[in-house]
């Protein structure tokens, strides 16, 4: 294998459960985003826009979709003879089969597929979050601080930083002391999960970091923690721009809603910075003679006879003639029966919503409409009826 | 049926009536419905038939159709065996003196029949069936019809080809159609009657209004299902954005575009831009076309790269739609 300046490799085992049924048979990586894409899209897209081109991905749960969205790599342009992407499934060792237990031993059990590309530098990313970046500035800043590690790290609201895990610096962003979801915490920076290290150290401290019983093999709580105990030169790297972990419903809804505020800046328009994704390959979508489609993403295969406004449509969606859909996501290929209305939801791909389904929110909640949740919905209007 | 058919896609048709649109490039490498090119409809019904070898015969301009097909990877043609081939011919007249530079490759293949296509024809069209009528009836030729007029897609025999391009100067056939349109040939040819919708586009009136048919559902479904998908370069574009102020009914429209104004009975392709207070109705807008602010266009065809300033207006009739050639300007004008 020829050297590598630098490997990436995205943790993208995670199972995502406070996305309840969305990740009930994919992982979170996976998960569909923004009318066209999965969350995994941005990490694989950066690293391309940022001319990395050898990327290992490690997949634990549920990973056939992911496993097979991936492919050998081509929508990214990362089917390469010399690195590209390579999906890292866990193994077994012997007699004992070697479940990642953690971020870090994840990582420790693919050493071996680092080294092969004899790399300087190892980015480590997560799947789990919708942002763009360009991971070689953050690579010559590494540089150029001659740090052994160095953090992104994102300022968020002070009434949430107790919800991440906190970076506290000095002035110059020389990391002091890392804090798991302090409940006062000192700093407002926000470890994004993206950590380039020294290959030499992290080979080491992960060496470590598996001979020590006592860890729960994660980076934030084990690795990081161990490396600032033995005075190693960590540095945060501010990043300013749009970055949202996606780990909920209501989250997951948000991300997609501020596609549509243009006063975000994640643009997915930008010619310079796209984001790949495998395409569908669909006709174009029909607006139809009825249709009413405002301020609204919508993705081609769709047949639209119904109103939407507000709303994120993915490929292969039909809404029918006089149903109102509001401030909704709509996964691949469901389709909504006429008469309906539905609002502040996420449905499911491939969900069938019968004709006249009458679906009001009024609450701060985001809905996910499932089978499930349209088979008790029937049920209960029926009780409703009878009463 | 695997393995057994060649695909031969003539593309040296002339621009004749296809005038600005084919200017810079192959008439197969025309755009159409929004995304797609109109050598794309013969190309994936090929694939979709199962045949894996597929030569093509362009003419100069061929930049843009060869940018198009690139190494056949969207239709799945990029093989180690069997696959994709381009093959240039010299400006010489004559569909089998244009084969004749390239014997190797039907000396070479392995199938058995061939079928041989012009490049703009349109539809959704499963070869399979045909293939069936030509064995079993013992056909020299076969001829796909569409109410009664050909369609000019030809099934033979890979030896009866090789020997019509052998004995062209005896024979004086210059073609299969001339073979197919002489009433003294022994050969036996037969007709097979393709009941879907298709269209052979041969001029900008063709082109336009085979277009704004796709508007009409039922032919719309004909063309474009999922069982045998239509492929074509595949482009990474965002989905569409519709703004706040967008009023968009009776259209088609491809991926990446942002919509600001008012769009009827059109199609759109992808990465156009509509703004605020414009109306295109009745109208073509291809990939990458840039409308401004209060324009008004109607039964226009607006190429690729097209910049519509502020304010302009432009308008052709049902008939004779406006065709605004590929990377113009056009101002607002009074009485433009």
């Amino acid at each position: 294998m020829a050297k590598q300046k630098c490997v990436a490799m995205l943790l993208a085992g995670g199972k995502g459960s406070r996305l309840k049924e969305l990740t009930e048979s994919l992982a979170k990586p996976a998960v569909p985003f923004g009318g066209k894409y999965r969350i995994i899209d941005f990490p694989l897209s950066n690293c391309v826009n940022s001319g990395i081109h050898t990327v290992g991905v490690l997949t634990q749960y549920q990973p056939l979709v992911l496993n097979s969205y991936i492919g050998i790599g081509s929508a990214w342009d990362l089917d390469r003879k010399n690195g590209g992407v390579t999906v890292l499934p866990p193994y077994s060792e012997s007699s004992e089969v070697k479940w990642y237990s953690g971020t870090a031993s994840a990582i420790y059990q693919n050493l071996n597929y680092i080294k092969q590309y004899d790399p300087e530098y190892v980015l480590i990313l997560s799947g789990d979050h919708i942002y763009k970046m360009n991971y070689d500035t953050m690579l010559d800043y590494h540089v150029e601080k001659q740090a052994d590690v160095t953090i992104s790290v994102i300022e968020v609201p002070w009434d949430e930083a107790s919800r991440f895990g906190i970076m506290n610096t000095d002035d110059e962003y020389n990391v002091t002391r890392f804090d798991e979801k302090p409940e006062k915490p000192e700093s407002n920076l926000a470890s994004m999960g993206i950590y380039i290290f020294k290959w030499s150290v992290l080979r080491k401290y992960l060496e470590m970091d598996e001979s020590n019983p006592d860890s729960s093999n994660d980076f934030g709580k084990d690795v990081i923690p161990a490396m600032l105990a033995d005075e190693l030169k960590l540095m945060a790297y501010p990043f300013k721009g749009y970055w949202k972990d996606v780990g909920t419903v209501k989250s997951l809804w948000e991300a997609n809603m501020d596609l549509l505020d243009d006063e975000q800046d994640l643009n997915l328009f930008e010619h310079s910075w796209r984001i790949y994704s495998v395409n569908p390959n669909q006709p174009p979508q029909i607006i139809g003679m009825q249709a009413k489609v405002k301020h609204s993403l919508v993705n081609e295969g769709c047949v639209i006879d119904g109103s939407i406004e507000q709303s994120v449509m993915f490929q292969g969606v039909e809404v029918e003639e006089d149903t109102i859909i509001k401030e909704c996501v709509v996964m691949p290929n469901a389709r909504i029966g006429r008469g309906s209305f539905l609002e502040r939801a996420i449905v499911m791909s491939d969900l069938e919503v019968p004709e006249n389904t009458v679906i009001r929110n009024n609450s701060n909640d985001i809905l996910l409409i499932t089978e499930s949740f349209l088979a008790e919905f029937a049920e209960q209007q029926t009780r409703v009826e009878e009463a | 049926m695997k393995k057994s058919m060649l695909g031969v896609i003539d593309a040296t048709m002339l621009p004749g009536e296809m005038g600005e649109l084919a200017a810079h490039r192959s008439p197969a490498a025309i755009p159409f419905a929004g995304r797609y090119r109109l050598i794309d409809f013969v190309l994936s019904n090929m694939v979709n038939s199962d045949i894996q070898s597929v030569a093509i015969f362009p003419r100069s301009p061929y930049r843009s159709l060869m940018d198009h097909l690139g190494s056949g990877k969207d239709w799945d043609l990029n093989r180690k065996r069997d696959g994709l081939f381009f093959f240039p011919a010299p400006a010489k007249e004559g569909q089998f003196s244009r084969l004749a530079e390239h014997l190797d490759y039907f000396n070479r293949s392995d199938q058995k029949y061939v079928l041989l296509s012009n490049c703009t024809t349109i539809a959704n069209m499963d070869f399979a069936p045909a293939l069936d009528r030509f064995i079993n009836e013992k056909c020299d030729i076969l001829e796909i019809v569409h109410k009664g007029e050909s369609a000019h897609i030809y099934l033979l025999s890979l030896g009866l080809l090789l020997d019509l391009i052998k004995n062209r100067n005896e024979t004086g056939y210059q073609s299969v159609q001339n073979v197919v349109e002489d009433s003294s040939s022994s050969l036996t040819k037969c007709q097979y009657e393709f009941e879907g919708f298709l269209k052979r586009i041969k001029s900008v009136g063709d082109y336009y209004q085979t277009s704004m048919q796709l508007l009409e559902k039922d032919k719309w479904s004909e063309l474009f299902n999922e069982f045998q998908p239509i492929y074509t370069k595949v482009k990474d574009e965002p989905p569409t954005n519709y703004l706040a102020g967008s009023y968009v009914t009776n259209a088609m429209i491809a991926n990446g575009c942002i919509i600001e104004g008012e769009v009827n009975h059109s199609i759109v392709f992808r990465a156009v831009t509509v703004g605020k207070n414009s109306t295109v109705k009745n109208s073509i807008v291809m990939q990458k076309s840039k409308i401004g602010q209060n324009c008004i266009l109607e039964h226009v065809i607006l190429d690729k790269d097209v910049s519509i300033e502020d304010g302009a207006v432009l308008r052709g009739t049902p008939d004779n739609p406006l065709v605004i050639k590929k990377g113009s300007v056009e101002r607002a004008v009074a009485n433009s």
